[in-house]
């Protein structure tokens, strides 16, 4: 198992009152799912993949994640344990502007100070894999939104994380651009990589092996 | 249409209230202490140009060709004035002035006054104007004064009533009866000669004795040339009339080796504009009229400013940034250039007006501790000029058009989309840098300014000048009493007293005493067919006791020996000058031979004068025909104020009429270099002003930026940067920054450092110490500036920032 979600809560105060944003969530991941969570807008869903991700926080409840038990464990901990196993894909892709693609893509294997000669094969790797060898010296601005979200997508695996999770990855492509991405999310599925994508689209979450809803922060 | 705009720049500087408020409070207190320094700049430039004659009026002075190379001095020979009168063309007036300390007597009343010996053309050619009396020539006779309102109210209780009436004055050794012809309004705070009394020369005790002497140099004389006749052709005219009056001195010049001038002249009279006399140093041996001191406060005003200006542009141009999409709205819906360009100048307009009317009223309210803190008597009247106040309102103008003009041009330039888009690239933050740089420059120059000027100020203070001057108190002889009885009575007085150490008596004071009169007294003679010049000091009994003075050779004067009056103690710097192995067996034979002196010790150098100056030649004598003008009392080093006190109360004893200024040696040091201090005061708070205004900016702006990086902290984060590393990203951007202000200033800083410290014989060595020291406090600073900024925006949740919109 990859992780456990146990009764887990989140809300926050305002007026006085107690606004729950998720409500009692319980989930198991196995490695390998292909997981699409779906629901109306503002039912939770981002709010529900950052906690999985550990980038934030929740209130009440049990949160392991490969044996390790999030809710007790220190911010520094925490930080180190995403770092080598979770990467994030998001919906306008936040490259960063002012960083060629080479040079996007080597930036979380910086932060986890891998060294520059491994860190320049795997980059190699990357570009060579997804195809965009040709555009490793562009910026973000002369990209394509499709070829960012790719270059986004080469981001989050190059550090080979376990657990990929996807928020709205295809919101700003048109449906062609949508349907390539897809198509990479289900090959890497295949070669091992766990998948969890937020989606409003019917036919992006049949790509997954299990569709969660959401309604009001809680499970459906 | 004016209105729409004003309503709008107002709801924009409410929007951005931080920057709006933190400009407005820069821009005042920028505001009110340049108006401030400017004051005191343009007050000190006003000096002595209120004479209505300063372009056809000159002080002379004599520049000679000697061994030592080129020396110019203004004290002239009594007989100069009439002979330049009488012998060269093109004079008007020639004028003598001695200033001095006089006791004024009237009824029971004893006073000192500060008077001005000088000649009746004296109010021909310097503008000091009557208010009562005889106001067309109030010197018209030998016993006719002219008094200062001020001197008036001191002296009479009243200026009512007081022409004809008769004061005596104390004049050398007797009393003299005068009568009162002229009240002359105060003279103005801005002038060099300030006097409470002028007295006709002829009463002057010296008067008589040197009529016809050219060797004694004493006063000095002020010309006014006729219309049509140029400093120039005053000099050429003078040139036989030199060599007929100086031939006995410039022959001994030859003799002595020295060297001629370019026009094969030994010796030049020369004249100095009354307009530049107070800025006229002759340290360099001829007249150098330097400017430097208001000039150096014009330029921290300006810096100043320039620092909040800086901001303020710097604040415009990243706020708009925030408003490219208003402007891109605006456009689209049919703004023009000009229209774009007059609302982002409005703002600015209304900021700096606001300021303005602020930074008036703070400065006002700043004024008095100002006064006292810079030690100026300027007033406001010399800012409210209608000169300087079109002045002041053309730069606003420029300012504002820069800072509201140039972001406004930068957007207006900016095509409709991109600014929609919400990109502006246009190098504009070379200019923001580049500002930033130059403003961390200034500011790092200033600090190290201040650094190496309480260091050299330290330094002076705790320089071993060769005397004892924390046990020491220096007492102006200021009453009517024969000096050397005064003494006397004091060792009487204060015998019983065991913290009374040691008494003495001397005819000049160590640094600058109460009685705020510092003088020097030259003399000359040949000795072994050289010319040679030594400084002069009659000392009673146990000077060098009294001041710790160190005997290197021979003995100092003493009662054990009767003929004393004809002993020479010399310092060090003077036996060398004589050159002679043994320096008691010198002899030296004085007034044509009638008398022979006799070395009998030397001293140790001491610094008896000003600490700025080597130690030059000194020769002490021992007559009681020379009067003292200090008594010097030294006491134990415990129980120093009730010793002090009981100085004070022997001294009321003895001379119960005249006031007591006796003060302590290290007190009479530290007011010689007043003038140091107060450019340390100008200099220290001109720095923190301007570092604290540069890191207002510098807050600000790292505000903006780290706003607007908020994003790429948040990718980063979610990519795996830790706290620290976002946090260093952020603040290296800004310290890098300091880190090039740093070395562009340090050599700037260095120049002019060392320049200035050539001014002083001795001084503090510039170490590398002192701009590491201004480097690291303007990094420091400006990192706790920008780092608390920056570490908040590194630790917040990356969630909230990389929501999707
Ligand atoms: N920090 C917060 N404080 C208050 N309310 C919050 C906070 N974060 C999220 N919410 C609220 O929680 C609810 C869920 O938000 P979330 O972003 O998870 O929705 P979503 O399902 O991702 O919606 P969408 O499909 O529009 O992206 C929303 O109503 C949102 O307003
Ligand atoms: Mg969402």
């Amino acid at each position: 198992m990859l992780l456990q979600l146990n009764n887990i809560f989140k809300w926050v105060n305002s007026g006085g009152q107690r606004i729950f944003l998720l409500k009692d969530i319980n989930l198991e991941v196995e490695q390998g799912e292909f997981i699409s969570v779906m629901g109306p807008s503002g039912s939770g869903k981002s709010t529900l993949l950052n906690v999985i991700g550990m980038l934030d926080s929740f209130d009440e409840g049990e949160y392991n994640f490969l044996d390790e038990s999030v809710h007790s464990l220190k911010e520094k901990h925490r930080a180190n344990l995403y770092k080598q196993y979770i990467g994030f894909v998001f919906q306008s892709y936040h490259l960063l502007d002012e960083l060629t693609v080479k040079e996007n893509l080597e930036m979380p294997l910086i932060y986890k100070k891998v060294k520059g000669s491994e860190r320049k094969a795997m980059v190699a790797d990357m570009l060579d894999r997804f195809n965009i060898v040709g555009k490793k010296d562009l910026f973000p601005a002369q990209l394509s939104g499709g070829q960012q979200q790719l270059v986004g997508v080469a981001r989050a695996l190059i550090a080979n994380p376990k657990l990929i999770l996807a928020d709205e990855p295809t919101g700003n492509l048109n449906s062609k651009q949508g349907e390539e991405i897809m198509e990479l999310f289900k090959q890497l599925n295949e070669e091992g990589v766990t998948i969890i994508q937020v989606t409003h689209s019917e036919k992006n979450a049949e790509y997954g092996s299990r569709i969660i809803n959401l309604l009001d922060g809680r499970m459906v | 249409m004016l209105k729409n705009y004003l309503k709008i720049a107002l709801r924009n500087l409410i929007n951005n209230k931080v920057f709006t408020l933190t400009n407005i409070v820069g821009l005042t207190s920028a505001l009110a202490v340049s108006l401030l320094l400017v004051m005191t700049a343009l007050f000190e430039l006003s000096y002595d140009q209120f004479h209505a004659k300063k372009d056809s009026v000159y002080q002379v002075y004599l520049s000679s060709q000697t061994p030592r190379g080129l020396e110019s001095g203004t004290s002239q020979p009594v007989p100069l004035a009439p002979a330049l009168k009488a012998d060269v063309p093109g004079i008007k007036h020639a004028v003598r002035t001695l200033s001095d300390d006089v006791l004024a007597i009237y009824k029971e009343k004893e006073i000192n006054l500060d008077a001005e010996f000088s000649d009746p053309a004296f109010f021909n050619i310097f503008t000091f104007p009557a208010v009562k009396g005889n106001a067309e020539n109030p010197l018209s006779d030998k016993n006719n004064v002219a008094i200062s309102e001020e001197g008036a109210q001191k002296l009479f209780g009243s200026t009512d009533n007081v022409i004809g009436k008769s004061i005596s004055l104390q004049l050398g050794k007797q009393e003299q009866l005068f009568t009162i012809s002229t009240i002359l309004e105060d003279p103005p705070p801005n002038n060099s000669m300030d006097f409470d009394i002028v007295i006709p020369f002829e009463n002057h005790p010296e008067y008589i004795s040197n009529m016809d002497r050219w060797d004694s140099q004493f006063h000095l004389v002020y010309v006014e040339l006729e219309e049509g006749i140029t400093p120039e052709q005053f000099e050429k005219n003078t040139r036989d009339f030199t060599s007929l009056h100086y031939k006995g001195s410039i022959e001994n010049a030859i003799r002595d080796g020295a060297v001629a001038n370019a026009d094969g002249l030994y010796k030049q009279f020369h004249l100095l504009s009354i307009a530049d006399m107070h800025f006229t140093s002759f340290a360099s041996g001829m007249a150098e009229v330097k400017r430097t001191f208001p000039y150096m406060i014009l330029g921290i005003a300006f810096v100043i400013i320039f620092i909040v200006c800086a901001n303020f542009i710097n604040m415009n141009i990243a706020l708009s940034e925030r408003r490219l999409k208003e402007i891109g709205m605006r456009k689209t819906l049919g703004a023009v250039k000009k229209q774009l360009f007059f609302q982002f100048w409005m703002e600015s307009l209304l900021v700096f007006m606001v300021s303005t009317i602020l930074g008036l009223v703070l400065g006002n309210l700043l004024l008095e501790p100002f006064k006292t803190l810079f030690n100026t008597r300027a007033t406001l009247d010399y800012v409210t000029q209608p000169k300087i106040l079109l002045i002041f309102g053309l730069s606003i103008f420029c300012v504002t058009l820069i800072a509201g003009g140039y972001p406004a041009l930068l957007m207006s330039r900016l095509g409709t989309l991109r600014a929609l888009k919400g990109k502006l690239d246009f190098g504009k933050n070379r200019l923001r840098n580049s500002l930033i740089v130059l403003q961390f420059t200034i500011a790092i120059l200033l600090i190290s300014g201040t650094l190496v000027l309480h260091g050299q100020i330290e330094f002076m203070r705790n320089k071993d000048l060769g005397y004892n001057k924390e046990q020491v108190i220096s007492i102006p002889l200021n009453g009517k009493k024969d000096s050397y009885r005064v003494v006397e009575l004091l060792r009487d007085e204060l015998k019983g007293n065991i913290d009374i150490l040691n008494i003495s008596g001397a005819d000049n004071n160590l640094g600058l005493g109460r009685d705020g009169s510092s003088m020097n007294s030259m003399m000359g003679f040949d000795y072994q067919g050289r010319g040679v010049v030594t400084n002069a000091l009659t000392v009673d009994y146990d000077y060098a006791k009294t001041l710790d003075l160190e005997v290197v050779a021979g003995r100092t004067f003493s009662r054990d020996f009767a003929a004393d009056s004809l002993s020479l103690v010399i310092n060090e710097t003077m036996a060398k000058q004589l050159g002679e192995e043994d320096p008691l067996s010198i002899r030296i034979p004085m007034d044509d031979g009638a008398t022979t002196y006799s070395v009998i010790g030397v001293v140790k150098d001491f610094n008896f004068q000003d600490i700025s100056k080597q130690v030059n030649p000194l020769t002490l004598f021992m007559n009681n025909d020379w009067d003292l003008y200090y008594a010097y009392v030294k006491i134990a080093p415990e129980n120093i104020a009730g010793s002090f006190e009981a100085v004070e109360k022997a001294w009321s004893k003895i001379e119960p009429q005249a006031e007591f200024l006796g003060s302590f040696l290290d007190e009479n040091l530290d007011r010689t270099f007043r003038r140091e201090k107060t450019m340390a005061t100008i200099v220290t708070s001109g720095s923190i002003l301007g570092i604290l205004l540069s890191c207002i900016g510098l807050f600000a702006i790292s505000m903006l930026v780290v706003g607007q990086r908020t994003k790429e902290i948040g990718v980063r984060k979610v990519l795996g940067a830790s706290i620290s590393s976002v946090a260093i990203l952020l603040t290296k951007d800004f310290l890098k920054l300091v880190a090039l202000a740093f070395i562009i200033s340090t050599p700037i800083a260095w120049y002019f450092l060392n320049e200035w410290l050539q001014n002083y014989a001795s001084h503090v060595v510039l170490s590398p110490l002192f701009f590491v020291a201004a480097g690291l406090t303007a990094c420091l600073i400006a990192f706790a500036t920008v780092g608390s900024r920056t570490l908040k925006a590194a630790s917040a949740n990356p969630v909230k920032s990389l929501r999707d919109e």
